[in-house]
């Protein structure tokens, strides 16, 4: 069905001119050099088709015929290639160029006798050294071992192979059916094809590309079957997934997204806004226009809310493939086939989930990376679980819970990070405890403070806050607080912790200059004793487990965020402070 | 007369053939795999197993797993090493064969599987008897061509008992040997749903053709779950393909 999804892809992307997608037989490549030549086959120029500013220069594409596939073996491409091949200078293997030249130029005489073809024919089987040494670009050229291909000086930077005639020629090469076995994926018969076209631009694959569909070695290999035989996929097929995905792979693609170490692709059944904007939902937002990613998942939010993928656009099938390099091959961590509907309905809610009250300066959506950097020892990307990532996006797109792990990393960080409950992790704790099975029953946890969340280790939570701004208005600034000193214990054995804070709150309370203020205080301690004598028979508990230590997390913070809000009530205005 | 199976495990693995490699599952149980389960339980030459169809019981769900595995393929020892004489090694050594690979496995499975099998005329069968005279155990069974009981319902009362106490050649398996399952015969009229999905699964894998047992080739089928059953065609008929 994977395959299957990609060359369906590939038929839709195929029949829009528009797409930049190559038509079988072809490939898309990046052509560094062009050497230009006149109608006689003299040399001309080279010319520089490398765009861009500054150390990175690209080079520009072209629809080149179909790469073939060689590892150490001699085997030359049609019409453009190395200096190696083209001009029989490699400076790594000397020994192999005159081969390499004398294939090269083979392949060209095999397309047959025609017109356009005689000028590099000449060019090739002259000897043009002392006017290539004297251009510019030569040095490099051969020096890079780099691509180039072929183009008249009055064609205006058409290469040869894309000229009409020679395209043509190009064209009937491609293409025999034979009967020979049916192919997995389409079901037809066609040629089974032996060794399937590479997939470039896998973020940590071999840089020549890397399968899906490969049996390199005899522990692959079943019922002596050679290569391509272990899995009967037709010539037409395997060139239609492997176009279709490494065009999902290019650089410029809005249609992958990297996730630690795995590509997470997608595309759709049928043209949906959302192909284009799932990267930009999860990643950080381009620089040049930082409110992008707000306004794109808002509108996502919006339009969901709104039920405009309810339609019958909705029921169009949406597609999510993980791939993870091991070398040369590809492996397949997630495949995942939903609903146009289904899936921002997911994704939708996740954005929901993660949305909780924070001081204004604080971003209103967090990229993926921000929120797994957050439970991250030090909070250093590299210290990232390493499965995390994946099951984080297979649980967002499925709409299942969070995996256990990221609850407990999360409050593992907040308490060794001296009980600093920051926001993305208080939106990331809510979203795990929201979305937990377990909590299926509870209330559940809003945006902001609830004082009558029944769950007492919420309500412990926002006796621990309390208990800290008695402190801090009673002793002003101090080098730690109760936060730094006690957290840790306080969340996971409150019985041993509280009686002691509860003791030293009389002195802090004492030393509040405003009556006024040291009753309100008491008051709400009161208020927050009574709820949590409501919800168990002992005053604090022993021990709370991770799911109770969630809460008291999200209590701490919600009621440390409620005293930094200003209220239309009569309580002393409050000095603007920035929780960390 | 067929059967109803049900089978169910935690892990399963019915390994995409173009994805041997990186196994990567189907999304259900393939028709071979099915199969093999009867045939753990009972299988003579007398019999041969076709599957009517498979219902699925469970969710689909999936599991990615990075699983150490062997690169290399086990040799037949030669001659020297058999006969005792001194040779390197035929074995392998773990530590230098490793390799990693990954796997998307489903998890937790529950299949309805309904079969018969064709009964194969002692006639037909391929022959595996002894040509010396002093193999023979006494003089009738030289000549006798076939025991005077050979009927389809004998096999029939034999899986039947078999697969009711639970006793199998060796243990069923889904996909992959180490996703051992438990089996129960079960009555299909009783109230179990399968899962209330249809889809269009693409071309599945059907079984292997040994026919020519030189050169066995795969077989492929278009699998549709409709309310979480799948039918599956007869061996011979035009759905299944070559």
């Amino acid at each position: 069905m994977i395959l299957q999804s990609l060359k369906e892809y590939y038929d839709r992307k195929a029949l829009d001119p528009q797409s930049g997608i190559a038509p079988p037989g072809w490939c898309v490549k990046g052509i560094p050099f062009i050497i230009v030549l006149d109608e006689k086959g003299a040399f001309v120029s080279i010319q520089d088709m490398r765009e861009g500013g500054g150390k990175k220069k690209v080079a520009k594409e072209f629809v080149v015929p179909l790469a073939v596939k060689k590892t150490v073996n001699i085997a030359a491409n049609l019409l453009w290639g190395t200096a190696g091949y083209v001009l029989g200078l490699d400076l790594k293997k000397p020994m192999k160029q005159e081969e390499q030249k004398r294939t090269f130029i083979n392949r060209i005489k095999a397309l047959g006798d025609i017109d356009d073809l005689k000028p590099v024919i000449t060019f090739l089987e002259t000897d043009n050294s002392e006017r290539l040494q004297a251009d510019q670009y030569y040095q490099e050229l051969v020096e890079d071992n780099a691509v180039v291909s072929f183009s008249y000086c009055d064609d205006n930077g058409l290469l040869v192979c894309q000229r009409p005639s020679v395209a043509k020629a190009i064209n009937k090469t491609v293409g025999k059916k034979s009967n020979a076995s049916i192919c997995l994926v389409s079901g037809e018969p066609d040629e089974t094809e032996r060794l399937h076209p590479s997939i470039k631009g896998l973020y940590g694959a071999h840089t020549s590309g890397a399968d899906i569909v490969s049996f390199n070695l005899p522990a692959f290999r079943s019922y002596n079957k050679e290569q391509g035989g272990n899995a009967p996929i037709g010539e037409i097929a395997a060139f239609a997934y492997t176009t279709a995905l490494n065009f999902l792979l290019r650089k410029e693609s809005k249609q992958k997204f990297r996730l630690g170490g795995d590509t997470l692709v997608f595309w759709s059944a049928k043209e949906t806004s959302i192909e284009s904007d799932f990267a930009s939902w999860f990643e950080e937002p381009p620089e040049d226009d930082p409110d992008a990613k707000t306004y794109k998942i808002k509108a996502l939010l919006k339009s969901v809310e709104s039920g405009a993928y309810t339609g019958p656009d909705g029921k169009d099938f949406f597609y999510i493939l993980g791939l993870s390099p091991n070398k040369k091959h590809i492996s397949i961590r997630l495949w995942r086939r939903t609903t146009v509907s289904n899936f921002a309905l997911n994704i939708a809610r996740y954005f929901k989930d993660m949305s909780i009250v924070k001081p204004p300066n604080k971003p209103e959506y967090y990229s993926l990376k921000q929120v797994l950097k957050s439970i991250a020892v030090l909070d250093e990307s590299e210290n990232i679980p390493p499965n995390i990532a994946g099951d984080m996006m297979t649980a967002i797109i499925a709409g299942t819970p969070f995996p256990a792990s990221v609850l407990m990393a999360a409050i593992r960080r907040i308490k060794s990070d001296q009980g600093r409950v920051k926001p993305v992790r208080a939106a990331l704790i809510k979203a795990c405890l929201n979305r937990s099975r377990l909590n299926i029953n509870n209330k559940e946890l809003g945006m902001s403070l609830d004082v009558t969340l029944p769950v007492v280790g919420y309500q412990l939570g926002r006796l621990f806050a309390a208990l800290e701004k008695i402190q801090q208005e009673g002793l002003g600034d101090t080098n730690t607080t109760i936060r730094e000193r006690y957290y840790g214990a306080a969340s996971t054995s409150p019985a041993t912790v509280f009686p002691i804070l509860m003791r030293m709150k009389r002195h802090h309370i004492a030393k509040i200059e405003k009556k006024g203020r040291q009753v309100n205080l008491e008051k709400l301690l009161t208020e927050i004793m009574s709820r949590i004598d409501a919800t168990k028979s002992e005053a604090f508990p022993r021990h709370l487990n991770i799911n109770a230590q969630g809460y008291f997390a999200i209590g701490y913070y919600h009621q440390m965020q409620d005293f930094y809000t200003k209220h239309d009530t009569k309580t002393a205005p409050e000095t603007e402070a920035v929780t960390e | 007369m067929d059967w109803c199976l049900e089978v169910w495990g935690d892990y399963a693995c019915f390994t995409r053939p173009e994805m041997k490699v990186e196994r990567v599952s189907y999304d259900v149980m393939t028709p071979s795999a099915a199969r093999a389960v009867y045939e753990s339980i009972l299988w003579k030459p007398a019999i041969s197993w076709n599957i009517t169809s498979i219902e699925v019981m469970n969710p689909i769900k999936w599991l990615s797993v990075r699983r150490n595995e062997v690169g290399k393929k086990a040799s037949v020892p030669g001659l020297k090493e058999l006969s005792g004489e001194k040779e390197p090694s035929s074995g392998i050594f773990i530590e230098d064969e490793r390799q990693q690979r990954a796997g998307l496995l489903l998890r937790d499975v529950r299949y309805r599987i309904h079969a018969f099998f064709d009964f194969i005329p002692p006639a037909q069968r391929k022959k595996n008897l002894p040509t010396e005279t002093a193999l023979w155990a006494d003089a009738g069974e030289e000549t006798e061509s076939a025991r005077a009981d050979e009927c389809p319902a004998k096999y029939a009362a034999m899986f039947e008992r078999r697969a009711k106490k639970g006793q199998c050649f060796h243990r069923p398996y889904l996909g992959c040997r180490e996703f051992a399952c438990n089996f129960q015969l079960v009555n299909p009229n009783v109230d179990k749903k399968p899962i209330p999905e249809s889809c269009d699964l693409g071309w599945m894998l059907y079984d292997m053709d040994f026919s020519d047992i030189e050169n066995p080739h795969a077989l492929f089928f278009r699998a549709k779950l409709d309310g979480g059953t799948i039918r599956v065609p007869k061996k011979d008929s035009e759905e299944v393909l070559a």
